[in-house]
Order: C-alpha cells, then structure tokens, then sequence
C-alpha cells in the first residue's frame, strides 16, 4: 500500500519535473531542423528558474479571477496524472476516481480558467487571446468527445489503464482501423492542444497569438506557474497519447523502483519519437491563415466518425 | 464465402486496407488541387492491389494475384499519367468555383459514410453476414460510390469529375474483390479498357472545352450555343 502511494507521488513527480525537459527538446529539435542552434534542451528549466525569482507586477483591472486562474490551472495538471498510467500499468491508489471524460473534464478546467483570466484584466489582446482559443476550442471538444466514444466502444470501458492492457494483449486491435483512426484523430487534437496546428504562429508577436495571448498580462512567478501549467498539460496529453493509444508498451508492470525508472527513461524515448513528427508536421506544413482553422479540425472529426464506425464493423 | 471465417488479424488487415482507401478518397474530397487528386487516386488503387493480394493469398484465387498487377499497372500508373498529362497541358491546376467548401464536403462525406454503414447493416444483416468484415466492404463501397457522386455534383472542373467517376469505379472494384473474389478474370479486364475509354474520352472533352470555351470548367456550359 506505502508502495502503491510512493508510485502514484512518483507519477505526479515525474509530470512535474520531467515537462519542461519535453518542452525543451521540442523546441531544442525544432530550432536544430530550422537550421539553427537552438537554446539546448534545458532551457524551459532556466526560464522557469528566472521567473520565479522576479517581481510580481498586477494590472490594476485584476479581480480575484487573476489571482485563482494559475493556482487552479496548476493544480488541476497536479490532479490529472493521478488518473492516467505515466509509469504503471496498473491502477494505484485513487486512480479509479475518473475515467477518461473525469480527466477530459479536469484539464479542460484549467483551460477554461485561463480563459477567463485572459478576459479578466481587460486588455485587448487577452480577449482576442481567449476568443480566438475558444473558437478552435469549440471545434475541438465534439472531436475529443467522440474520440472518447470511440475509445470507449473500442475497449468496452472508459478506464485508461483497460484500453492500455487490451491493446498490449491483443495485435489485431492495435492494427484494427477503428484504433488506428482513434490515433489519427487524437494526433491532430494534441496538436491543437500544444499550440502546434498550422494555424498557430511561432512568430512571437501578439497579432498571432492563440493561447499565449491570454497570458500577457502575467508577470513574475504567476506567469511561470501558467507557463509550467501549460507544460505539464503538453506532457499529459503526450502520455496520454503514446501510453494509452500508439506505444502502450515499456510501463513497469510490477513497479518495482527499477521498473519505474525505466519506464521513466521509456517515456522520455517514446516522447521524443512523438516530438519527431510534431516537428516534422510542424515543419512540412505550411503555414495558414487562422481563418483555415475548421480544416484540420474537420480532419480530425472525420478520422473519429471513421473509427466509431470502425468499432461497429468489427465486433457487432 | 471467405469472408465468414477469418482469423482476426487478417480481418483487421482487410479492413485496414479498406478503410484507408475510403480515406484517401476523402482526401481528394478535402483537397481543391488537382496533383492531389491524382496522386490519392494512384495511392488508393495500389491500396487495392494490396488488398487483392491479401484476399487472393488467404482465399486461394490466385487469378487475384495477376487482377492485382493490372490494377497496379492500370489504375496505379497509367490512368494517373493520363489525366496528369491533360491537367499539365491546362491552365488552372486547382479547383477555382467550388460549391461546396472542402471542410463542409468533409463533413457531408462523413455523413455519407454514416448512410452507408446503415444500409450495409440492413443488407448484411438480411444476408447473414452481420459482424463479418463483408460489412465493412459493403460500407466502404457503398460510401466511395457515394463520395465519387458528391465529387460529380460539388466539382466544377472537369478533371474534378474524371476523378469522381474513377473513385466511384475504384469503389465497386474494391467491394467486389472482398464480397465476390471470384468474379471472372475477363470482367475485370473489359472495366479496366471501360475506364481508359472514359479517360479518353474525357481527354477529348476537356480539350474541345478548353478550344471552344475557353475554360475547363463546366461553369461555362451553361450557356446554349448555337
């Protein structure tokens, strides 16, 4: 039981302390295909780092929502890797208090605070921050649900940990179309959820901005909880994405420390092969205009209206 | 019917391949430029090559292995270069008027998807043939076939609508080489010169369109010209 506790402490953990190490190699790898030199993949630890130690500046347009949003949207990344298997593939202690859609539910809480917190301060480009997130945002959620919906008719139960074991025992649904079409359509969520579609701009200026618009008016360490916050959702979508649905193998079974370790060490190499063709996508496609924004997302809904038909073909 | 009993995993290999031809038709049903179109139809017919071979090597018909290699040297290489050769010589090589945005016909191609898995249950259900992957090429087919209409009907240009009519056609292949695989060789072969005769013809079409009219697209035959 104390070993179960240490496991789930050490998930949550390595959510924390492991994120922004993703974030940097992202980027790292990202800088290195642009033919540059890149800040090197610990880079997202200095500026945390450095925003920690500097003054807090409040607009004075700040109600109490400026205040709760970061604390809120870190804590719910803090609860949502209680929920999924990050290093084990067994449920530990608290796990079976949400399934799939009470994890969706959490991390869109976060999200939905930020939102709020962009409106907040009233500055322009918080607001066209926060309503340009909520029109992708509007076009992405049926998606998610019905990823759910397929995910759920794919494994006859909502828990992550059942459609993890199932896709390791049996090969023909890891290549039936219904899971891989659920892994097409999750693929274009996450890169809508990382700000990596191709309508999201790395030009860093406030005319583009979709989801860091509703920041800016964060300073000091409050902005660095939001920018981890941020991090940790990339880092539980990914683990989403590689332990549930495409890599489901190299989680500790018996959770010993070893096994966790390792499966630790898995998860970075697992995430960095996901990185690889984030980046590659990233790169290949062009940029378009935001007003293209439904045509990815439209893709993406397709591939899950395919794979829930592909559920009902295959095992009615 | 070799399609009754099949173990799992070559069942889920049918229908991967099934399933990602109806994808790469709605790739062409999602794109407005005409390269595309003919480099998803080209991949889409060796993913029914492919799923020939797979059908032929479990199913013991081993006329599907030579079906296989027409269907590659036909609707793979040939009919592609021969409408690419007619898009080269045009002027416009994406779709200008479209009646239908590309995402909105994604979403309308998926509702289709959605009436043919209906009728395919009905029908399969009546057949005996429920929870088989006879469905699922029933479904494909039917959805192609449909998808290839929606592409005659929401496209202007005329090599959009060749395409429609070769998606359409790949449709039907497709379907019967997973419900009827012993369909006769010399079928297969007649469909085969059907289509290069439709490209032809085509051909001329567009070329006659692009002289008199002045435009490829079926915009300008409103018009009565005496």
């Amino acid at each position: 039981m104390t070993r179960d506790i240490l496991l789930q402490l050490s998930q949550v953990l390595a959510v924390v302390g492991l994120s922004p190490l993703l974030q940097g190699i992202i980027i790292q790898f990202e800088e290195r295909v642009q033919r540059a030199q890149g800040p090197g993949i610990f880079q997202p630890y200095r500026d945390l780092w450095k925003l920690f130690h500097k003054h807090l500046v409040v607009p004075d347009t700040a109600s109490w929502i400026y205040w709760a949003a970061p604390v809120v949207a870190f804590t719910c990344m803090l609860t949502v890797p209680i929920l999924i298997p990050v290093l084990t593939n067994f449920p530990l202690p608290l796990s079976n208090m949400g399934d799939i859609l009470g994890g969706g539910l959490i991390l869109t809480l976060g999200s939905f605070m930020v939102l709020l917190a962009g409106l907040d301060s009233g500055g322009a480009y918080g607001g066209i921050g926060s309503s340009r997130a909520v029109m992708v945002g509007i076009l992405a959620e049926p998606t998610l649900i019905l990823v759910f919906i397929g995910i759920t008719l794919l494994a006859k139960a909502m828990l992550p940990f059942v459609v993890n074991h199932l896709l390791v025992a049996s090969p023909a649904v890891y290549f039936s179309p219904a899971h891989l079409f659920l892994v097409a359509a999750f693929f274009v969520l996450l890169l809508t959820e990382t700000d990596r579609l191709p309508i999201h701009s790395n030009t860093h200026l406030e005319i583009y901005m979709i989801d860091e618009g509703r920041i800016l008016e964060y300073s000091g360490p409050l902005l660095a909880l939001l920018k981890w916050a941020s991090m940790m959702k990339q880092f539980i979508l990914y683990t989403i994405f590689c332990n549930v649905l495409l890599i489901p193998w190299g989680l500790s079974v018996e959770g010993s420390a070893a096994g966790t370790f390792a499966s630790a060490c898995a998860l970075i190499g697992k995430f960095v092969l996901v990185g690889c063709v984030v980046v590659f996508v990233e790169t290949a496609q062009s940029r378009l205009r935001f007003y293209r924004y439904q045509e990815p997302l439209a893709a993406s809904f397709l591939f899950a209206v395919l794979s829930i038909i592909g559920t009902q073909l295959s095992w009615s | 019917m070799i399609v009754q009993n099949l173990p799992p995993l070559v069942s889920s290999v049918f229908s991967l391949l099934a399933i990602a031809s109806l994808l790469l038709t709605f790739v062409i049903l999602g794109s407005r430029w005409l390269n595309h179109y003919l480099f998803a139809f080209a991949a889409e017919s060796w993913l029914i090559a492919g799923l020939s071979v797979t059908v032929g090597a479990y199913g013991d018909f081993p006329e599907l292995y030579l079906i296989a290699v027409l269907t590659v040297v036909f609707r793979g290489i040939l009919l592609p270069y021969l409408v690419w050769r007619i898009v080269r010589r045009q002027l416009v090589d994406y779709e200008v008027h479209v009646i239908l945005r590309p995402s909105s016909s994604l979403v309308v191609g998926a509702m289709a998807v959605v009436f043919a898995l209906i009728v395919a249950a009905h029908v399969g259900g009546h057949l005996g043939l429920a929870g088989t992957v006879a469905i699922l090429a029933l479904t494909v087919m039917l959805s192609m076939k449909l998808i290839g209409f929606l592409m005659l009907s929401v496209r202007h240009e005329a090599i959009s609508q060749v395409v429609g009519l070769l998606i359409l056609e790949n449709g039907v292949f497709l379907g019967a080489q997973v419900l009827v695989p012993g369909m006769p060789m010399l079928l297969e072969i007649v469909i085969l010169f059907d289509l290069l005769v439709a490209v032809a013809c085509f051909g001329v079409l567009v070329r006659y369109l692009a002289s008199t009219v002045g435009t490829t697209s079926s915009f300008g035959l409103k018009r009565l010209v005496g």
